[in-house]
Formats: C-alpha cells, structure tokens, sequence
C-alpha cells in the first residue's frame, strides 16, 4: 500500500518533468526552458560561471533575513507581551493591530522603499514587517491559553512575579509561541525576498530579476531552485527548534 | 459599558497624539518632508491623487473580484475532489503541499513574461495566490468530516450526491467561509504584487511610480486607500461571517 502510493508519487513526479521537457523543447526557447537545460545551468550557476558574485548576493540577502527576524522578534514578543498583560492597552490596540492585519502587507512596501532606499534596509524593513504580525498574534494567542487558576494557585504558594512568569506562564503558552515563531521566519525570508524582486541591486532577488530581464531562462530558474533551498532549509531549521521545543514541554 | 468608553478613549487620544507628534516633527523638520510628509500633507494629497487613485483602486479591485471568484470555485472545487476521493488525495497530496509553501513571488516573473503586461497575469497569479490556502484548508475539512455523520446516513440509504448534499456540504461550511476570508487578502496580495512589480494600471502600479516619483503625501494618501479599502472588504467578510454561523445556531 505504501510503496504503491510512493510509486505513484514518483510517477507523477516523472510524468510532470517529462511534460515540461516536451513542452520546453517545442514552445518558444525564450520563455520555456525543458528540464535538461535547466540542469546544466544549475551547475554552471554553482561553479560561478553564470554569476561570478553568487556568494556575495545569497550571504546579503542571508544576512537581511537575519537582522530583519531578529527585530520581529524582539518587536514582536515586546508588543505581544504589551498587549497581552495589559487589558487595556489590548483591547485598545488588539483590534488596530488584528485590521492592520487584513491589509496586505505589500501596500507598505512603497513607501518603505522611498524611506530606506533601493538597498538592504527596505528589504529588512518589508521582512521584519511581515515577521512582527504572527509572532505578536501569537504571542496574545498564547498568553489567552494560561490558565488563571493556575497562576493563582502559583501565587498562593508564594511565587512572585517572575516565578509566576518563568513556571507557569511561560511553558503554557510556549507551544503557540514557538508556532509563531515559525511562521514569522517564513514571512520574513518571503519579505525580504519579494522586497528584492521587487526593487534592488543586489541579493538574490535582484539576481533574479536580472537573468528573466535578459531572458536568461535557464539561469533564472536555476537561481529560483537555489533560492528555493535557502527557503526550504531555513523552514527545517525551524521546525527542528520546533520539535525541540515542544518535546521539551511534553 | 465603561470599559468600552474607555477603550475608545485610549483609541483616540493615541490616534491624535501620533498624529500630532507626526505633524510636530515634520513641521519641525526633524524629518526630511520628501521622505516623511506632515499628516496635513497628506490630507492635502488626497484631492490631488483622488481621480487616478479611484481608478487604479477600481482597476484593481475588478481583477481581484475575477482572482477571487477564480480562486474559490478552483479552491473549494479541488478541496472537496481531493478531500472525498482518498487515493487521489494520497498521491497528490504531497505536491499541493509543496506548492503551497512555494512562496509564488520566485514564478511571478515567468508568468509576467509569458503573459505579458495586462490584466491577464495579475488575474492569474492572484488566482494562483488565493486558491492554494483555500485547497489546503477545504480538503482537510472534507476529510475530516465526521464519520459517525457518513456512516448513519449511509445506513439511512443516502445517495452519493444526497451525502455531498446533506452532510458533507453543511459540515465544511465554516472552513470554506474562513478560506474565503484568508483567500481574498491573498487575492488583493497577489494583485497589488503583479501590478507593481510590471503593472501598467492599477493600485500597485499607482503606488510604485508614486514611490518612483518621490511623490511622498500623495504615495501616503494613497497607501491610506488602499488600506482603508482591504479593512473595509475584510471586516465585512467578517460580518458576514458572522451573521451565517448565527444563522447555522452556533454558539460563538
């Protein structure tokens, strides 16, 4: 059962790159490029034939992914926390943040490219602003799963403040917390790499704009597959810290 | 009664004090003006955009309304497919999945050079954007659908269509209402994106050539549109949301 259902997984699998190749090999070259060329590519993309500085753009684009996730979550658990232990403040600016929200994120991205510029701090900026969201939602979703009597019976038994924080909040809502934070990296590193794509001068994303500008179809879809990676690995990077994490509760 | 008083206090007087600190410090020129303009600046901005924002507003909510409706019957229709048939959900499940994840941006320029520079490819790729989350959520409902509910209508002598009809439509009505409400931010998204990216109307395009154009009060005012106007379609999803889970005696 198991291995047929592999089978046909692979089966798909091969039937969608053989449709590709055919139909990469009978449409316009310009636009189309079959699986076999892309290959290539890929490896005179890895050997810096196609873009000597590959390195240079995927360590910039890297290192705006970093900087921006770190300000989400700094940001992100400050407001969280702010809002969540405050009532007032939280039923004031909850419902501001929650309609923020809804509007899609990239109508910021103009403006942030006239303040910081074409270079990296608009990419960090769009990044860091697509990462604060979730953390600080989830950070008030994990706040609203502590239970009230639990902190009360902690008090009763003289925890202060703190100890109250660090044994009882914390781990109860650390699960949702550590959701969050995932779902932040991702819309960070999706930030920063629309931000490129939109408008730069380097990073991956420019390096993407560049090879379909010239209609370097094999060469863009290589660097699509490297970035790709990048994508990919930082998720499993998060989600390993997940496991961690929750095992660590249980 | 009073808290709520109090809210709406704390709402407004931040609101006008951020407002007033904004206008203080551009007036002040700790900011330069081309890059942070005074809220009355803005304001100013407003009269001089309205026609060519109104119309790129419009623009582009029509091509999100075709995306939407695109996304939904491709959304729900390939949810309830691959949600019902078992075998085919376990062979092609594994794909969706990964393009879902697939952050779209990296095929937006091949889908702008194979489709050009009209309306065509943000219709698409904002298809492509709102159907996925709308999939994904709408084939876990059908799946999960309580068997207790399948079985004893099986066992009343319900037919194919009358178990779609009468248990399975009914039981995933609130996921595919909250798809509905994720798929068209991801619509107005995959929109926005397309024009600004090689858009020659529309918001987007109106918002990056004000942007080009170091035009700062009037990309502000008509950043503040398009805002307004996505709030505005969200909340009333909700609203209407709302009314129908009352209408289905939920209890909330």
């Amino acid at each position: 059962m198991t291995t047929r259902i592999v089978l046909i997984r692979v089966a798909i699998l091969v039937g969608l790159l053989g449709a590709w190749e055919i139909a990469g090999r009978l449409a316009n070259p310009l636009l189309y490029v079959p699986p076999s060329a892309v290959v290539p590519a890929l490896g005179r993309l890895l050997a810096l034939h196609s873009y000597p500085d590959l390195a240079e753009h995927l360590l910039l684009t890297l290192r705006e992914i970093v900087v921006a996730y770190g300000l989400a979550i700094a940001a992100g658990l400050g407001g969280g926390f702010a809002l969540g232990f405050n009532r007032l403040v939280g039923r004031a600016y909850g419902p501001i943040l929650a309609a923020l929200y809804a509007v899609p994120a990239v109508v910021w991205y103009p403006s942030l490219m006239l303040f910081f510029g074409l270079d990296a701090a608009s990419k960090i900026a769009f990044g860091f602003l697509l990462g604060f969201f979730p953390i600080t939602l989830a950070v008030l979703a994990g706040i609203r799963q502590v239970s009230p009597q639990m902190l009360v019976v902690a008090r009763a038994f003289g925890a202060d403040g703190l100890t109250a924080f660090r044994k009882v909040t914390l781990p109860a809502m650390l699960f949702t917390l550590v959701g969050g934070l995932r779902t932040g990296l991702a819309l960070t590193v999706i930030g920063v790499i629309v931000g490129e794509i939109l408008g730069s001068k380097s990073g991956m994303g420019s390096l993407i704009n560049h090879a379909y500008g010239l209609f370097r179809t094999a060469d863009y879809i290589a660097l699509v597959v490297v970035t790709l990676v990048l994508i990919v690995g930082s998720d499993a990077l998060a989600a390993v810290v997940e496991h961690r994490a929750q095992r660590w509760i249980e | 009664m009073k808290e709520t008083l109090r809210v709406r206090a704390v709402q407004g007087l931040s609101l006008t004090a951020l407002l007033l600190a904004w206008e203080g410090v551009a007036r002040a020129g700790w900011v330069d003006p081309l890059f942070v303009p005074a809220p009355s600046a803005v304001l100013g901005a407003f009269g001089r955009i309205g026609r060519a924002a109104l119309a790129g507003l419009g623009d582009t909510l029509l091509k999100t309304a075709i995306a939407y409706v695109l996304a939904v019957v491709i959304g729900v229709g390939g949810g309830l497919l691959l949600g019902a048939v078992r075998p085919l959900r376990r062979a092609v499940n594994p794909f969706v999945i990964a393009l879902y994840g697939m952050p779209k941006i990296l095929v937006l320029p091949w889908i702008v050079l194979s489709l050009g520079f009209g309306a065509t490819p943000a219709v698409v790729y904002a298809t492509i954007h709102g159907a996925f989350p709308i999939l994904v959520l709408v084939t876990g409902a059908v799946r999960d659908v309580d068997r207790n509910l399948v079985t004893v209508a099986r066992a009343f002598g319900a037919r194919r269509w009358q178990l779609y009809w009468k248990v399975v439509l009914p039981a995933i009505v609130p996921t595919v209402l909250a798809g509905m409400r994720l798929g068209i931010v991801f619509c107005l998204l995959g929109v926005l994106v397309v024009e600004m990216f090689a858009g020659v109307r529309g918001m987007g395009h109106v918002l990056s050539s004000l942007a080009n154009g170091f035009r700062a009060p009037e990309l502000f005012a008509a950043t503040a549109l398009v805002s307004a106007a996505s709030i505005v379609i969200v909340l009333s999803l909700d609203v209407l949301n709302d009314r129908l889970s009352q209408w289905r005696g939920e209890i909330r």
